[in-house]
């Protein structure tokens, strides 16, 4: 059945970024002492009901609808019966027969077309702590703030064929979930859980869960690719299981033996009815969905290059900045800038863009300045060296540190003559037409012009006075 | 005693004074539950408060009435705990919808009422570990029903202006109802909020009014009625295609509650006067319609057979389902019973669990349990709800040709305790046979006393169409006012 | 289907409940009476019959993504003792 060495599948669980929880009208965030964002549903107090949330089912549909699924013409939702202490109700109200979205395809940056089985809605448990780790601890602490929080489930085919593919699966997904604006990286957590087996051992499945975020989902695949390669060139067996990903150490550990699918007893949930999704209610969600970075990299290649456009389209926040520029700035111009100067500035300093605080607004006075000739390209790309540190107004900052242009042709050639006095060596082989001497020339006067002299008429004076 | 509404007025004049009223209630409540064990809680302190602002403001259309609320329904702040030993010491944070709705209206809640833990039973002889089970008022060697036993005890002893807040999944209001001597109406699934309803069977628990009247539950209902943002489940007339007899909101069912009822036309069902009922209680059917007979209404016979047989496996099936997963909260954490945190959470869950819940509900959690287990769960749990679904398209084409349904109540006379325990767990079940069909069905249905045999209450029972509790209640007293 | 002593024990367990032996020999021949009553309702046709998952038509019940009253802390964890410094207190996972 499987050709590939290695066979990956992943289910992963998004928060989507909502104000309320998923079934109460309990703040999604905030407020962060621990039980005191919860209420008697989302606490599972006898005779409490659950209420959907209207955005959630909004979110879910743009998620399906931007990657190709089935859409299913009614939500509904089961209970799923498990007893665990982090479940407010012993039960988990998700989707079990019809899930809201079904067959879609997610495309890697390589090209690779990932299949998703299912997509679909369900509640986050609350959060348990282990004071003592998970193995030695004789009780446990619960903080029901994140109980009942919006989760979508997002089941992928069993497509990905290394730890690597896996990462840019989840990249990709963060991606197409960021642009869609229903996902915010800051607020909401991402987790996901791996279906693993390896051709050695004839593809015995092994579950390893708990993995939080894309960057540990290369590492955690890794290490268990190597147990299983490992156990199996020993002659161990390869147990059917659930393995918990310890970030922290770096290990897999074994959870529970995975004989066969624990008996959830799914039955319709009946405090819920059924929530129609009408062609309108699609209609609508389509008409209004935020541009994916696909459709951003077709518009942007009409400008800029296609590596440039690349580059911008696939981070939404980035995306975000240079659309706003676009408005009043030329987007060639504003392609370059932002493409060359601002992320040459970022990866210098290792500034993520979570943590960018420049504001279009900044760049837009930045560039206007540029184009309008008011401070040279080298004086704009000290300026945005300094902006990245800690954002200030631009207008002012020119005004009072007297960054304007240097222009006037009396001024710069006084200092041209500075500049031929101090240097008579380069000078004569300027004379005799050494291109590299003007340049050295060139350079000399904007170092004592801290970079404000019109370079293009410093060529000029040169070429005129000999 | 001069009626209900006649006392409100009173109330609201300013002639009664309240607060005396209430002391003189509380000081016999104590010896009253001695006898019967009709409440688990009494409510002394919200008694005393709400009786304290009725006698500021006497105002509201339940003004000054002494309400006890089946122990199932949340009143925050007093114990409420669906008579089951695992919520003993429980006190809810907040008040279920219709507990806010009666409170604003002027209601004085005295108690929580006992029944069969969480609704589990025909008797009130299923009350959790530990809890008294609520006695028949003519005869205390008797049941009173179930599973709103306490309920419609206390409706039947209270010698005070009373109407209960019972519940009703298979039967647990019209049954009690019939075995105490009072009036018991089940509205229509969805009429009523569940907001604050500790559930037995999310998709068949009804809220109700259990009263001395007819006249009574009408006044009851007109308040707890309406359509709830906070139940999922309540019926929202704007949302629904469902065709409302009634239309919206704030209907006053008390209302031509007396109008003639000559032309219309009540069924009578074959099959609830076949075998498995007593004579005499069939006799009074056949009385009872002859009495609406001379009033000028048609009587019909109708054969429900379907319903008749199958109503009862497939309520049981779904009811057991639902109520497994509703059960699963109820482990020692948050709330309820609590053990010491020694062993893994599996262990720790077991023991409570298997400690503080009755046997019934041991039993209960079982059957469900297992009809939604995988391999098991076509054949139960989705065979029971397609069940449904015919018996359901059953009632709607009855209801095409007839106005309201005419039956027994319950097959038997209120049994002794003795006789009960020995009946075997099937033969328990067996007796919702006549209440679980319009119970399933999700349609009103109200018990009305008619007369006695050897001593006992004897109730008949008439259901009608979703939402057409207007005709229903006005049929109801027009069999109440020549009732013997 | 076999409805016997090991059935009942197992189904009893996966809903936390462990038995007494007493609650295992009287429960199994009562619940093996009323499983089979319900087979019953193999006898009616429903081959076409969609499932009523409630008894009257009711869809659409939503709410607006915005927030409202929450329990404060206190409140939250009135009605237990196991509790500490805030969190709710649980039994451990092995």
């Amino acid at each position: 059945m499987f050709e590939s060495e290695i066979v990956i599948g992943l289910e992963v669980h998004a928060e989507l970024d909502t104000n309320t929880k998923l079934f109460c009208s309990c703040p999604r965030e905030g407020n962060d002492k621990r039980n005191s964002r919860v209420c008697p549903i989302c606490l599972g107090h006898p005779g409490s009901k659950p209420v959907m949330n209207k955005k959630v089912l909004d979110y879910g549909l743009r998620f399906g609808l931007a990657i190709g699924c089935n859409i299913a013409k009614s939500l509904v939702f089961s209970r799923k019966s498990y007893f665990y202490p982090d479940m407010a109700k012993n039960y988990q109200i998700t989707q079990f027969e019809i899930p809201l979205c079904s067959n879609g395809i997610i495309k890697l940056s390589s090209g690779k077309k990932i299949k998703i089985n299912r997509a679909h809605i369900e509640e986050d448990p609350a959060a348990l702590t282990h004071p003592a780790g998970i193995n030695d601890s004789a009780y446990v602490l619960v903080d029901y703030n994140r109980s009942g929080n919006p989760l979508i489930e997002i089941v992928t085919e069993p497509d990905m064929t290394s730890p690597n593919e896996a990462r840019d699966f989840m990249k990709e997904l963060i991606k197409i979930l960021n642009y869609l604006e229903i996902f915010d990286t800051d607020s909401c957590i991402i987790k996901a859980d791996a279906n693993i087996s390896i051709r050695e051992s004839g593809y015995k499945r092994v579950e390893v869960k708990n993995i939080t975020g894309f960057k540990e989902i290369e590492r955690a695949l890794m290490y268990e690719v190597e147990r299983q390669k490992q156990a199996v060139s020993e002659g161990a067996e390869i147990l059917m299981e659930t393995r918990s990903w310890d970030a922290a150490k770096g290990i897999t550990c074994s959870l529970r033996l995975k004989e066969s699918e624990e008996d959830y007893g799914y039955i319709t949930d009946p405090d819920l009815v059924p929530i129609d999704v009408s062609d309108e209610l699609i209609e609508t969600i389509k008409k209004n969905m935020p541009e994916l970075h696909h459709a951003k990299l077709d518009k942007y290649k009409k400008n800029i290059s296609e590596e440039d456009a690349k580059v911008i389209s696939s981070n939404h926040k980035l995306a975000a900045i240079y659309d706003e520029v676009c408005e009043e700035i030329d987007p060639v111009f504003a392609g370059r800038w932002i493409r060359r100067e601002l992320m040459r500035v970022m990866n210098y300093n290792k500034i993520e863009f979570e943590d960018l605080k420049i504001k279009p607004s900044h760049l837009i006075d930045l560039f206007k300045l540029i184009i309008e000739g008011s401070i040279t390209d080298s004086v704009g790309q000290k300026i945005m060296e300094k902006l990245v540190e800690e954002p200030f107004d631009v207008n002012e900052y020119v005004n009072s540190n007297s960054l304007k242009t240097i222009s006037d042709n009396s001024e710069l050639k006084k200092i041209c003559k500075q500049v031929i006095n101090e240097n008579p060596q380069a000078a004569e082989e300027l004379k005799a037409g050494n291109t590299k001497s003007l340049n050295f020339m060139v350079g000399q006067v904007m170092r004592i012009t801290k970079g404000k002299a019109d370079a293009k008429k410093l060529v000029e004076i040169f070429k005129s006075i000999f | 005693m001069k009626s209900t509404i006649e006392y409100i007025e009173r109330v609201s004049n300013g002639s009664v004074d309240i607060k005396k009223e209430t002391e003189e209630v509380l000081s016999n409540l104590d010896s009253l539950n001695d006898k019967y064990h009709y409440l688990g809680a009494i409510s002394t302190g919200l008694a005393r408060e709400l009786s304290n602002n009725v006698s500021i403001k006497p105002k509201g259309r339940l003004a000054g009435v002494y309400v006890s609320v089946k122990d199932c329904i949340a009143v925050k702040g007093v114990e409420t705990r669906s008579s089951s030993r695992i919520l003993s010491g429980y006190k809810p944070v907040f008040n279920a919808t219709v507990i806010n709705k009666i409170i604003s209206e002027g209601a004085i809640i005295i108690g929580k009422t006992t029944q069969d833990e969480f609704g589990f039973g025909s008797f009130s002889t299923n009350t959790g570990i530990g809890i008294k089970q609520p006695v028949n008022p003519f005869d205390i060697q008797r049941a009173a029903g179930g599973s709103s036993g306490g309920s419609a005890g206390m409706a039947q002893v209270a010698d005070f202006p009373h109407i209960s807040l019972g519940e009703s999944t298979g039967g647990s209001i019209a049954s009690p109802a019939s075995f105490c001597g009072v009036v018991g109406l089940t509205p229509t699934y969805g009429l009523v909020s569940r907001y604050g309803l500790l559930d037995y069977a999310n998709s068949m628990d009804k809220i109700g009014p259990i009263g001395k009247t007819v006249e009574d539950c009408a006044l009851m209902l007109s308040i707890i009625a309406g359509h709830d943002e906070k139940d999922s489940t309540s019926y929202n007339p704007a949302n629904s295609k469902e065709k409302s007899d009634d239309g919206s909101k704030n209907i006053d069912y008390t209302k031509n509650i007396d109008r003639p009822i000559s032309g219309m036309k009540i069924g009578i069902v074959k099959e609830s006067l076949g075998e498995g009922v007593d004579e005499s209680i069939k006799n009074k059917v056949n009385e009872c319609a002859s009495d609406l007979k001379a009033q000028g209404a048609i009587i019909e016979e109708i054969s429900l057979a379907v319903p008749s047989e199958y109503a009862l496996p497939s309520y049981y099936i779904i009811a057991v389902c639902e109520a497994s997963t509703n059960l699963a909260k109820y482990c020692g954490m948050r709330y309820g019973k609590h053990e010491s945190l020694k062993g893994n959470f599996n262990e720790y869950f077991t023991k409570v669990r298997s400690k503080h819940f009755g046997q019934e509900a041991k039993r209960r959690i079982i059957l469900g349990t297992f009809a939604r287990m995988a391999g098991f769960r076509d054949a139960y749990y989705l065979k029971a709800l397609k069940v449904r679904t015919v018996i359901i398209n059953e009632y709607k084409k009855a209801f095409k040709n007839v106005d309201a349904l005419l039956t027994p109540t319950m097959p038997v006379l209120p049994p002794r305790f003795d006789e009960i325990k020995n009946l075997s767990v099937l033969q328990n079940y067996m007796m919702d046979v006549l209440t679980v069909g319009p119970n399933l069905a999700g349609l009103p249905h109200i018990n009305i006393p008619y007369g006695m045999i050897d001593g006992l209450p004897v109730g008949v029972m008439l259901s009608g169409d979703h939402f057409c509790e207007e005709k229903l209640l006005n049929v109801a007293f027009n069999i109440e006012k020549n009732a013997p | 289907m076999n409805v016997d002593h090991d059935l009942i024990i197992k189904v009893a367990g996966l809903s936390r409940i462990k038995l007494t032996d007493e609650e295992v020999k009287e429960f199994t021949p009562q619940l093996k009476e009323v499983l089979e009553f319900f087979t019953v309702l193999d006898k009616i046709n429903t081959d076409d019959v969609e499932p009523s998952f409630h008894p009257i038509e009711i869809k659409n019940a939503l709410r607006d993504d915005t927030p409202g009253k929450c329990l404060n802390q206190e409140e939250a964890l009135e009605n237990t003792e196991h509790k500490n410094d805030g969190f709710f207190r649980g039994p451990g996972a092995v």
